[in-house]
């Protein structure tokens, strides 16, 4: 009896320490590498990039894992926790401060990698925007812009929110309306960059739930004003369907000519480009009466793991991705602002629909600013505030309600963090 | 004699092994991870400290207006699907049972959508019952039901109906495959005296077909209660609860919690959940074996 216990042990263990990654006997180094934005396009081009660091590193393969988006993150930090098996990851902008936290991301070396001074500045800042160590290295941003119909009767895009508005009433007739609407999943974001643009100057953006006294910006009569006219805006100019939009539909909405406006990220104008709309421009995101914008930028990256059998591949490969050829083909082939001085000169990025994004960062009063992701109700927020901001829309709730409540969640937040 | 049963019972525990194991490890560990996580602070941000703080994230779960609109959600929508797919399963079983043409074909076409997964069957709800470039629409347009678009997923009431109607859809597969087997199994004799004492159809449904599949069908509601109050998938690709949480069921709120990074009352909500369907299930089986006894 105890032979076949004893086989079956053996043959367990075999099968369990075949499962990791690592060293083969042979010597190789084998990476496990792990995405998060997963889409098949995307996936494809990554691995394309792999093949060439692998052409460039002979002994070194990389195993990519993809898992579904939307349990992506989760999946993760799962693999995270148990510290085992993972190499290199992708890092999100709001999941780089709880890696980080729990000793999860290695530090990457900056100084000696020639790449780093290709970096934009903006890459080099988002870089190093969590306590000052570079966890991770921007693969590209998503800055939001305007996008217009310009066969709808609209010459010159609205530069203010209140034009939006305006222009967005003309617009809506019928089975037409004016703006792509997001009142699902992610909608309480439009009514913050509102809020921001509404307390103009008083805004800290380093901070940009803050003003700069230290109250929130949900706190001020502005607040309510920007409030008013986001709810104005849904139910005089968008779809009333467009109470549970998510970012699919907007873009729908949009390409299918329900919609005249939309405010999105740069992967929309490949989007836009294929759907044979021809009449429409792009414009940079509209200001408050105070005459600025703020939106922060979204970013994510490569980072190594803290407990890597092999950090000197893993880093190799975060800096491979980074470098200028690499990085401007994945922001081409994923519609980014890219993080290479290089592509200032590619005409893609200063022709067309991209001109909007070169404006804005020509703008003083277009700025960008930093969401408290490092705050730990971060993600709380964003579950509770996209609830909060339906149940306003819908009349559920009213605008004092909604800011009343974030104003008393955010001041909560400062309490911790301080 | 003694030596050899003790042999073969290790024989039989050696064989047993690798199954408890791997069910000891990935079902009972997760589900004790769970349980001593709902009495920590275990929040994603940091969990460098995730000290014991007793009773704290039930309390905090169960003094949110959000949990008990949930659990309200939870009845509508666990009663009404139930209700419909139950009695919908078991016409389409007994038309089933009918040798026609084809059955075989129709029975895999009607069967398929028990083969998808509850999330994709949300997404293609999602856009068959959007108000704007929906399919639904369309047709109710063309027919002239209606005569202006409804936004299914935009008002509340909608919101509930229309993830029920796609519950519905999917859940109906269920009974009519276990009914129809039910069926299956009542024996022929049983009809031929029935027909010999000049019974009728509906006396022989009744007295005949009904007492012989009670069991199974008592077990299958059980079951089907239990996954549709585990069934989050629906809703939260279709609605992700809303708009304004009038589509939230316990078990996305659950997902809410995980989301938000709150793994303390997220254990917190499981634990209540588990409890619930312990405690249903149990009051369940007693009154269906109550019943039966009688």
């Amino acid at each position: 009896m105890r032979k076949p216990f004893l086989a079956a042990t053996v043959a367990t263990t075999l099968l369990l320490a075949g499962c990791g990654s690592g060293s083969s006997s042979s010597g190789e180094v084998r990476l496990r590498m792990i995405e998060s934005l997963t889409s098949p396009e995307r996936t494809k081009l990554i691995k394309t990039l792999i093949a060439d660091f692998e052409k460039a590193n002979p002994g070194v393969t990389v195993e990519l894992v993809s898992p579904p988006l939307d349990s992506a993150d989760q999946k993760i930090t799962q693999i995270l926790q148990t510290k085992k098996d993972l190499d290199v990851l992708e890092v999100r902008d709001h999941t780089a401060k709880s890696f980080s936290n729990n000793g999860w991301l290695a530090e990457l070396p900056t100084t000696e990698w020639p790449g780093w001074s290709d970096l934009t500045e903006l890459a080099q800042k988002k870089a190093v925007e969590v306590g000052g160590k570079a966890y991770l290295i921007p693969y590209g941003f998503y800055q939001r812009t305007l996008f217009y119909r310009t066969d709808y009767g609209m010459a010159q895009p609205p530069t203010t929110w209140e034009e939006l508005y305006e222009a967005g009433k003309k617009m809506t007739s019928g089975d037409r309306f004016g703006y792509s609407f997001r009142g699902g999943k992610g909608g309480a974001d439009y009514a913050v960059m509102m809020i921001s643009a509404y307390n103009g100057e008083a805004l800290n953006p380093e901070k940009s739930f803050y003003l700069k006294d230290k109250r929130t910006i949900f706190s001020t009569p502005e607040a309510a004003q920007a409030m008013e006219l986001y709810v104005k805006i849904f139910k005089e100019a968008s779809p009333p369907d467009s109470v549970s939009w998510g970012y699919p539909e907007m873009v729908q909405g949009f390409t299918s000519g329900v919609t005249g406006m939309l405010i999105q990220d740069p992967e929309v104008i490949k989007t836009v480009e294929d759907s044979g709309v021809t009449a429409w421009s792009t414009a940079p995101i509209p200001k408050g009466p105070t005459g600025y914008a703020f939106q922060p930028v979204g970013y994510a990256g490569w980072g190594a793991t803290s407990f890597t059998k092999h950090p000197k591949e893993a880093v190799k490969l975060v800096q491979f991705l980074s470098e200028a050829k690499q990085s401007i083909a994945f922001a081409k082939g994923n519609s980014l602002i890219p993080i290479s001085k290089q592509a200032q000169n590619d005409p893609q990025f200063s022709q067309g629909a991209w001109k909007a994004y070169l404006q804005a960062q020509q703008d003083p009063k277009q700025v960008i600013t930093i969401r408290p992701v490092d705050y730990p109700g971060w993600s709380q927020f964003l579950v509770d505030s996209d609830r909060d901001v339906q149940a306003l829309i819908t009349g559920k709730k009213t605008v004092a309600d909604v800011l009343k409540s974030w104003d008393a969640f955010w001041t909560d937040q400062a309490k911790k963090v301080s | 004699m003694r030596t050899f049963n003790v042999r073969r019972a290790r024989f039989i525990a050696l064989c047993l092994l690798p199954g408890v194991v791997f069910v000891a490890l990935f079902t009972y560990y997760p589900v004790l991870r769970g349980a001593v996580m709902a009495f920590q602070r275990y929040n994603l941000f940091d969990l460098t400290s995730t000290p014991f703080t007793g009773l704290e994230n039930f309390r905090a779960v169960l003094g949110e207006e959000r949990f008990w609109t949930a659990l309200r959600n939870t009845g509508t929508w666990v009663v009404v699907s139930l209700f419909f797919q139950f009695f919908l399963g078991f016409g389409l079983a007994l038309l089933l049972r009918r040798h026609f043409r084809g059955r075989g074909l129709y029975q895999a076409w009607v069967f398929f959508p028990w083969a998808m997964s509850g999330f994709l069957i949300g997404l293609l709800w999602r856009w068959m019952f959007n108000g704007q470039f929906g399919v639904i629409n369309d047709l109710l347009l063309k027919t002239g039901i209606i005569d202006q678009r409804i936004g299914f997923l935009a008002s509340p009431g909608w919101a509930m109906t229309s993830v029920i109607v796609a519950n519905v859809w999917y859940g109906v597969t269920f009974f009519a495959i276990m009914i129809m087997a039910a069926l299956q199994s009542v024996p022929k004799e049983l009809y031929e005296a029935a027909d010999v004492d000049g019974a009728s159809r509906l006396r022989q449904f009744w007295h005949v077909t009904l007492p012989h599949i009670r069991t199974t069908l008592a077990l299958i509601v059980l079951l089907r209660i239990i996954w549709i109050l585990n069934f989050p998938d629906l809703i939260y690709s279709m609605t992700g609860g809303g708009p304004a949480g009038s589509t939230d069921i316990i078990t996305t709120f659950l997902i809410q919690q995980v989301i938000g990074g709150d793994y303390g009352r997220a254990g917190a909500v499981g634990l209540l959940v588990l409890g619930l369907l312990l405690s249903f299930s149990v009051f369940y089986l007693n009154a269906t074996r109550f019943e039966k006894s009688r």
